[in-house]
Order: C-alpha cells, then sequence, then structure tokens
C-alpha cells in the first residue's frame, strides 16, 4: 500500500508549476531570501524546488520520505511518524524544536521558521491530505510534463525499469532511492548523476535507524551491568579492609 | 579578599548582558539572534551547553563512586563541592537548552510523548532522572541549617548509597547516549570523529573531564579564596585522569587505525590539524604534565594541567558537534556573539549561584571568610565619586546590581536594531521570486515587498516590442527574468555576470581554467567575455556592458526607468500628480534629508552613479 513519486529528470522542463502548486495547496507564503536560508531553493516557506543543472537538467528537490526515516527514529517525542502510504508526517503539537531531525537527515531536507518566535520543522509531507482521499499530491497532478508522477512504490519502480530499458542509452541505469538508505519512496530516473541530492554520494543501501540501534539495544544491558560491576566493586573493596582490619587486629594481639 | 568580589562582580556583568541577548532571543526568534540556519541546525549552544556541559558535570558521578563506591575516604574534601558542581552543571545544562530549543515550553513533552528508538530520548530522560538523583543526593547540605527538617535530612542521608549507585547507572548511560546521538550521521561527521565506538569514547572522555573539572574547580576556588590548596589531592586525581586519558587515547587510535583512518591525521585538511590540536591539548600535553612529579604538584602547574584537559574535551564536543561538519554542509557557521554571550551567561550564572552556596552552606570543611558577613566590618569609601558605599555587604550588594543593570542595558543597546527589524533581510542582495511569475522584491531591506505585474510592465513598456527589455539576455530560465537578474544590488553597481552561479557545482559547474584561459591572473581582463560562450544569444539590447560586466544598482534602474514614465503621466493628466510622488511606489516615503538629493538627481542621466553611500553595502562584485 506504499505510495511513492517517480520523477523523470529527462521530462523535466523546468516551469515551476509544481513549486507554486505545492505553495498553493500547502498555503505557504511568499518565500523572502533569507541569511539562514540553503542555496538549494527549500526553505521553511518552500517544500520543493528545482535546482538547475547545465544543459537543461531540473532537478526536483523535496523530502524522499525514506522508507526507514532517520528523523521518525532521531524524534525524541515521535513528532514525525511514517504512515502507511508512505508519508512521512510531522506533528507540531508534540514538537519541542530540538531540530535533531535536521541533523541526521542525510538529505538536508527539514527546515525551520526561523524567523518566528513559535517556530516549526517544515517538510514536504506528501500532501497526506490529500492521498488520505485517494487524491495525488498537488505537484504531481499539476505537472504538465508529466515528468513528476504519483502511485504505488512497485508499480513505479516497474515502470521506471521498463523505461530504461525501452530507451537504451537515454538513462543511467539505477532508480535513484530504489535501495539506498533503505530505499525511499520519492524516486528518481535520470540521465546525469543526481549523488548531489545527498550529503554523500554512495550512501550504501543500510538504513540509517540500524545505525543506532546496537547503542540503544546496550543501553539495559550497560544500566545493569554498571549497577552490578559498581556493587561488586563495592563489596570486594569493603571485604578487603574488613580482612585488612582483623589481620591488623590479629597481628596487634601478640604485640600485646 | 578583594579577589572575590572583583570575580563576582564580573560574573555579575556577563550576567546582566547575557540576560537581554536572551531576552531579544524569545521576542525575535532564533533566525535573526543567531547565525544557525538550515544547514547548522546545531551549533555552538548544543556543542557547549548541552554536549560539554554534561560532560563537565561528569565530576558528580566520578567523585561519588571514587569516595563511595571504592572507598578512597581520602578524598572527602572534594565530595561535596563536586556533587554541587554536577547538580548545577545540569540545572545549567537544562537551562541553557531553553535558549536552543525551539519551543522550549514544551520542554517536558518527552515525559508524555515516547519514542524509545530515539537516542536524545534516552539523553533527555537519563538528565531529567540524574538531576532529580542530584537534587536528592546534595539536599541534605543545605537541610543541615535548618533543625526543623532533621527527619528528611536523616531520611535522606540513609538512601546516599543507593543514590549514589542510581546516579553513576544513569550517567553511564548518558555520558555514552550523548555519543550515540552522532551514530546516526555517517555522512555528515567527519570519519576521523565519527566512530561505532563513539558511545564508549565519550563516556571514558567524560570520566577524564569529570576528574579534571573537580581538580580545577578546587584550584580555581582556593586560588580565589586565597585558602591553602589541596596539592596532595589534586595531584592524586592528576595521576588518575593519567591513566584514563591514556585509556582514552588508546581506544580512540585503535579503533582509528582498526578502520584504517590513520592517514587521515595527516592529510593536511582542516579536520586533519583540528584532530592533532585536539588530541595534543586534551591528552598529550596533560599527560605530559601529570606523569612528571616536578610539575605534579606544583599548583601552577595543577592549574594548567587540569584546564588544559578541560578545553581540550570541550573542544572535543565542539569538534563533534558541528565543527567537523561545516566541510560536508559548506556552510560557514561562525557562532554569533549573541550566541556566545548567552552560553557565557549561563556558566557564570551557575557559578554566581556556585559562590553563594559555598559562602552560604557548609560545603568545604573549613567555610571560607568573607568579608561581606562580618557585622563588624567598616563601612568603605569610594574615593572617585566621593560617596560612603555603607557597610562592606551593602556596598558589594549596590555594586553588583548596578553592574547587573548597566550590562542589561548595554546588552539591549548594542544589539543592531536593523538586523532584528529587518527579519533577517538585511544583506540580501536582490534575487529572483522563487514560484511564481510574480515577483517580490524586498526593495527597502524591511520586510515589506514590492508585488510586480507583469502585463502592466508590458503595457506601459511598449506592447510586445518591449520584451527584450526583460527577456534580453537568454540566460538559462530565461523566460521570466527580471531587473534583479542585472540590477542585483540595491546600491551599487553590480556584477551582471553571476560569476559564482557559474563556478558553482550546484550551477553550470564551470572550472575556473575554461574562461580565465592564461593562467596568471584570475581577473576580468583574463577572462573570457559572454560572447564567447553565448554568441548567438546575446541580443544588441542587452543591458549589459561586455568588457566590463557591470550593470546598474537596482534603485538606479528603478529610478531611471520607472520614474521618468511617471513623471510624464503626471504632467500629462493633472488628476494623476500622486504617480510622481515616492510614496506611490514605496511603502515608505524617503527620508526629507533626501528629498533635495532625489529632485537633483532626476535630472542627471548617467550611468552607474550611487546614491545613499551611507548604507554599507559593498561594492559590486568587481
Amino acid at each position: 500500500m506504499s505510495k511513492a513519486i517517480l520523477t523523470d529528470i529527462t521530462k523535466c522542463i523546468g516551469c515551476l508549476k509544481c513549486v507554486s502548486a505545492c505553495k498553493e495547496v500547502n498555503g505557504l507564503q511568499f518565500d523572502i531570501p533569507r541569511k539562514w536560508q540553503k542555496e538549494d531553493g527549500l526553505s521553511a516557506r518552500n517544500w520543493t524546488s528545482i535546482i538547475q543543472k547545465p544543459d537543461k537538467h531540473f532537478i526536483r528537490k523535496q523530502c524522499r520520505h525514506c522508507l526507514e526515516p532517520a528523523c521518525v527514529t532521531a524524534c525524541p517525542v515521535g513528532a514525525l511518524h511514517k504512515t502507511e502510504l508512505g508519508a512521512v508526517i510531522y506533528d507540531s503539537d508534540k514538537c519541542l524544536g530540538c531540530r535533531y531531525c535536521m541533523m541526521v537527515c542525510p538529505y538536508g531536507i527539514p527546515r525551520y521558521d526561523w524567523d518566528e518566535p513559535v517556530p516549526y520543522i517544515r517538510k514536504c509531507i506528501l500532501c497526506y491530505d490529500r492521498i488520505k482521499d485517494g487524491r495525488q499530491p498537488a505537484c504531481t497532478e499539476i505537472c504538465p510534463e508529466k515528468a513528476t508522477i504519483f502511485g504505488e512504490r512497485d508499480e513505479l519502480i516497474m515502470l521506471a525499469r521498463q523505461r530504461i530499458s525501452e530507451n537504451p542509452g537515454k538513462y543511467i541505469d539505477k532508480i535513484w532511492g530504489e535501495h539506498e538508505i533503505g530505499g525511499t519512496s520519492v524516486l528518481y530516473l535520470s540521465d546525469i548523476d543526481l549523488g548531489f541530492l545527498a550529503y554523500q554520494e554512495n550512501m550504501g543501501t543500510m538504513p540509517l535507524p540500524q545505525t543506532t540501534s546496537p547503542a540503544m539495544k546496550a543501553v539495559l544491558p550497560a544500566f545493569v551491568g554498571m549497577g552490578g560491576v559498581m556493587l561488586g566493586l563495592n563489596w570486594i573493596i569493603r571485604r578487603r579492609m574488613e580482612l585488612g582490619k582483623k589481620q591488623d587486629e590479629q597481628e596487634d594481639t601478640p604485640n600485646e | 579578599m578583594n579577589r572575590v568580589q572583583n570575580i563576582k562582580l564580573v560574573l555579575w556583568l556577563i550576567t546582566g548582558f547575557a540576560a537581554a541577548v536572551g531576552l531579544l532571543r524569545f521576542i525575535f526568534g532564533l533566525g535573526v539572534t543567531t547565525n544557525l540556519n538550515d544547514m547548522t541546525p546545531w551549533g555552538f549552544w548544543i556543542s557547549f551547553d548541552v554536549m560539554a556541559g554534561v560532560a563537565l558535570a561528569a565530576g558528580g558521578f566520578v567523585m561519588t563512586a571514587i569516595f563511595y563506591i571504592m572507598k578512597r575516604e581520602e578524598f572527602h574534601p572534594l565530595v561535596k563541592p563536586a556533587v554541587l558542581t554536577a547538580f548545577l552543571g545540569y540545572l545549567a545544562v537544562i537551562f541553557g537548552l531553553l535558549f536552543d530549543l525551539g519551543l522550549p515550553w514544551n520542554i517536558w513533552h518527552m515525559i508524555i510523548y515516547w519514542n524509545p528508538h530515539s537516542p536524545l530520548f534516552e539523553v533527555g530522560w537519563c538528565v531529567m532522572l540524574y538531576t532529580a538523583v542530584l537534587l536528592l543526593e546534595f539536599s541534605p547540605v543545605p537541610l543541615e541549617k535548618f533543625s526543623r527538617y532533621a527527619k528528611i535530612r536523616n531520611f535522606l542521608m540513609k538512601f546516599r548509597f543507593p543514590f549514589v549507585l542510581l546516579g553513576i547507572m544513569l550517567s553511564t548511560l548518558h555520558q555514552s547516549s550523548l555519543g550515540s546521538l552522532f551514530l546516526i550521521m555517517p555522512f555528515k561527521l567527519h570519519p576521523l570523529w565519527y566512530s561505532r565506538i563513539i558511545p564508549i569514547q565519550f563516556f571514558i572522555s567524560a570520566i577524564a573531564l569529570g576528574i579534571m573539572m573537580v581538580a580545577l574547580e578546587s584550584s580555581v576556588t582556593h586560588w580565589m579564596y586565597r585558602r591553602k590548596p589541596e596539592v596532595n589531592l589534586v595531584a592524586k586525581l592528576g595521576k588518575a585522569a593519567v591513566w584514563v586519558l591514556t585509556l582514552y587515547f588508546v581506544v580512540k587510535m585503535t579503533d582509528i587505525i582498526v578502520s584504517g583512518k590513520l592517514g587521515m591525521i595527516f592529510n593536511g585538511t582542516r579536520e586533519s590539524y583540528l584532530f592533532i590540536a585536539e588530541l595534543l591539548i586534551s591528552v598529550i600535553i596533560p599527560i605530559l604534565i601529570f606523569v612528571t612529579p616536578q610539575l605534579r604538584f606544583r599548583p601552577g602547574w595543577q592549574m594548567f594541567g587540569s584546564f588544559m584537559v578541560v578545553f581540550g574535551m570541550v573542544f572535543n564536543r565542539i569538534n563533534v558537534g558541528g565543527l567537523t561538519m561545516l566541510s560536508v554542509t559548506g556552510d560557514s557557521y561562525v557562532p554569533s556573539w549573541t550566541e556566545i554571550s548567552i552560553s557565557v551567561g549561563v556558566v557564570s550564572t551557575a557559578a554566581l549561584v556556585f559562590l553563594y552556596v559555598v559562602e552560604k552552606f557548609n560545603i568545604w570543611e573549613k567555610p571560607p571568610e568573607n568579608p561581606e558577613e562580618s557585622p563588624y566590618a567598616e563601612a568603605s569609601f569610594d574615593y572617585s565619586s566621593r560617596v560612603w558605599l555603607g557597610a562592606p555587604r551593602i556596598a558589594s550588594l549596590t555594586k553588583y546590581s548596578l553592574a547587573f543593570i548597566l550590562s542589561f542595558a548595554l546588552g539591549i543597546a548594542i544589539m543592531p536594531q536593523g538586523r532584528l527589524l529587518g527579519k533577517g533581510v538585511e544583506d540580501v542582495t536582490v534575487r529572483k521570486a522563487r514560484g511564481n511569475d510574480t515577483l517580490y522584491i524586498d526593495g527597502n531591506h524591511d520586510g515589506y515587498g514590492v508585488t510586480f505585474k507583469h502585463k502592466m510592465h508590458i503595457d506601459s513598456l511598449g506592447g510586445n516590442a518591449s520584451c527584450v527589455r526583460c527577456h534580453h539576455m537568454s540566460m538559462p530560465l530565461d523566460k521570466n527574468s527580471g531587473c534583479w537578474e542585472c540590477h542585483r544590488k540595491m546600491y551599487s553597481a553590480s556584477d551582471a555576470f553571476n560569476h559564482d552561479w557559474h563556478a558553482s557545482p550546484n550551477g553550470a559547474d564551470i572550472r575556473c581554467r575554461k574562461c580565465h584561459t592564461e593562467n596568471k591572473n584570475r581577473e576580468i581582463s583574463t577572462a573570457k567575455t559572454c560572447t564567447q560562450c553565448h554568441n548567438e544569444m546575446a541580443s544588441d539590447s542587452a543591458a549589459l556592458v561586455d568588457s566590463k560586466y557591470m550593470a546598474m544598482s537596482y534603485t538606479d534602474a528603478m529610478h531611471m526607468l520607472c520614474v521618468s514614465c511617471h513623471h510624464d503621466k503626471a504632467a500629462e493628466n493633472p488628476e494623476k500628480v500622486a504617480l510622481a510622488e515616492c510614496s506611490t511606489c514605496h511603502e515608505t516615503a524617503p527620508p526629507e534629508h533626501l528629498h533635495d538629493l532625489l529632485k537633483w538627481y532626476d535630472k542627471q542621466p548617467s550611468f552607474n552613479r550611487v546614491i545613499l553611500p551611507k548604507l554599507k553595502e559593498k561594492e559590486g562584485a568587481i
């Protein structure tokens, strides 16, 4: 039942209609350039953006909605949540503003309302309210070139494979997001390398939550173990001191 | 005894200043008062206040372990100060965190909303529980002053051992879990610091840091109150720290060698120098100091050695907490003075509370002599103002409150008002509006924008023939290029050729040598001209002088192109006089002192003239 978006870089003409549709549907305000924004165009008021590359390449950047998201694992209060439909959504009522999700995201997606006295985390939520009703996200609905499409993740992967095999030489033989860090719900087909979308080009296929889980599993053993070690140490030292005292007494008696 | 008072005075000054800055942070939000940004969401506050702060407070659990668990009775004089430092340290961490959190009033949410998979959740819970345990561990000290609470005190004293044990167990968890926070960032944290055993490294270094913090605090406070320093105890602590530091060094280097990162230490990048400096300061120099018997027993060297460990380990936390991520994220974060002053302010507030508690309660076996308390002390006379200041106690209170108020006022006064009220838009060059055909230009740098209506401009500029006036350069995405594409700067002539975009990997990604073909000096004179690459594209009407790459400033362009037409229309039609007035376009009219200048300006047709030089806009890129 996991939904996904497939974006075909070769079809995108860079008309930015997805960007304005996103703003309209999510009620986002005009974006005033601020000193805390990143050059990629995403911001608290821009949940998707188009990155220009040479030779008429336009790459749409948005939340990747990882299958096993680092941000969901990281959030101490569970304000971020991966739904069954595939969207990673945000509950602003729980959030305490620690920004750990922004730190852990390998794609650098979550953005912050830096200018508000009451700030929240902002990012693409895959138009969760719309896909819940069986509609598709605003960006895929408006795309005039069908460059970015919405559907079941498995079907989109099949479709992507089909496009690669039907057009030999047109695409790089790779579906971005199929396996990297455990797979994402936003997939890309491209004729140029899209490694720049993440902080590191080859991130491997291990989901990021697995990096912390050994440490988290060790928490309880470490807690009990440290208690045990300390109690044992204390017992040994006391015992030694008692024995030492007795020895002193025994050594003392013959002298007296 | 003047030394204590002077130090307190400085601490009060810092606290007052930080209080003002902290107030402004809550009024105006994080964006304008800090240098935090979307690439560096965790800055100096998390690294220093939280990560280093928790580690600095490790002395509490280390000293109680040495005293209660290992039964080393000789350390008794250091236990109470260590527990007090830990307790105040954790309170300072929580207090400092309130400034960093976006929604600090939700800090308690971790109690009701659980996410047990999150390392931060675990750290949060441990810190909460351990602070409570420290309160129970420490409260017998103030309670002994009040006889009516004797029952509670006795009750707490009975459970002292379980409290200590629980404190050690909780500390083990969160001191290490602060390292686990970074396990999930393998792509951001530099490989020299990223390690699968980073929790273990954090735990061991926290023990060393805790020991040395107790030593440093003992040395400093004894120097302050002119007491006889606890040389032998500190020397013993130094010896213990040598063992722990050696263990830390061995664990760290083994991990680096096993994972094959040894070469990275010497590859000459910024991170390699940071790593070498960190190891020298935090491990190697202190070990050398405390291994040498001649130095180990000298108070000055003790203070220096323990300071090196404290500084080095704080440096380590800053490196892990974000400094070594900057090369990956490509950000150039430097903590703003507001961030630093709040951090320093939190530390000095904690220090003031520490000094208060030390003077009021029995922390040391022999309480310090305090001249402020003596009822027989003479009133002091201030020679500069020729005023009797009253008894020393009153006099020092007056001085402290004056210091607080003055520095509070100073903090409010030197905060850049323009930056606060400009909501972070200050110093931003005019840019293309993202997302829509309608342009949004923040003309006055004050958060007010101008909406640019396309059709109206086509009509007024001459119909279809006027397209080239804006659509002239065939830049990528040229369809709706706007004035700002050439007139990027507000007040000075600017570089019409966007050099950084052409060179950046996110932009055209063109190598330097492609344009600067001669290898001598990389400047305009040796570079290719636009038409050499965009030969069929640049039309005659392009508002670009090829040899200079310069375009009029934004204000110049607006005033010369739009205002002249407005004047004509106003002259034609008496009903539309208002068209020629500044307030037609500007939300606020220009200040009066500029009216004459502007009148003169409107009559002078010339290129590249700059007005309003008072604003600190830098000259154009070239």
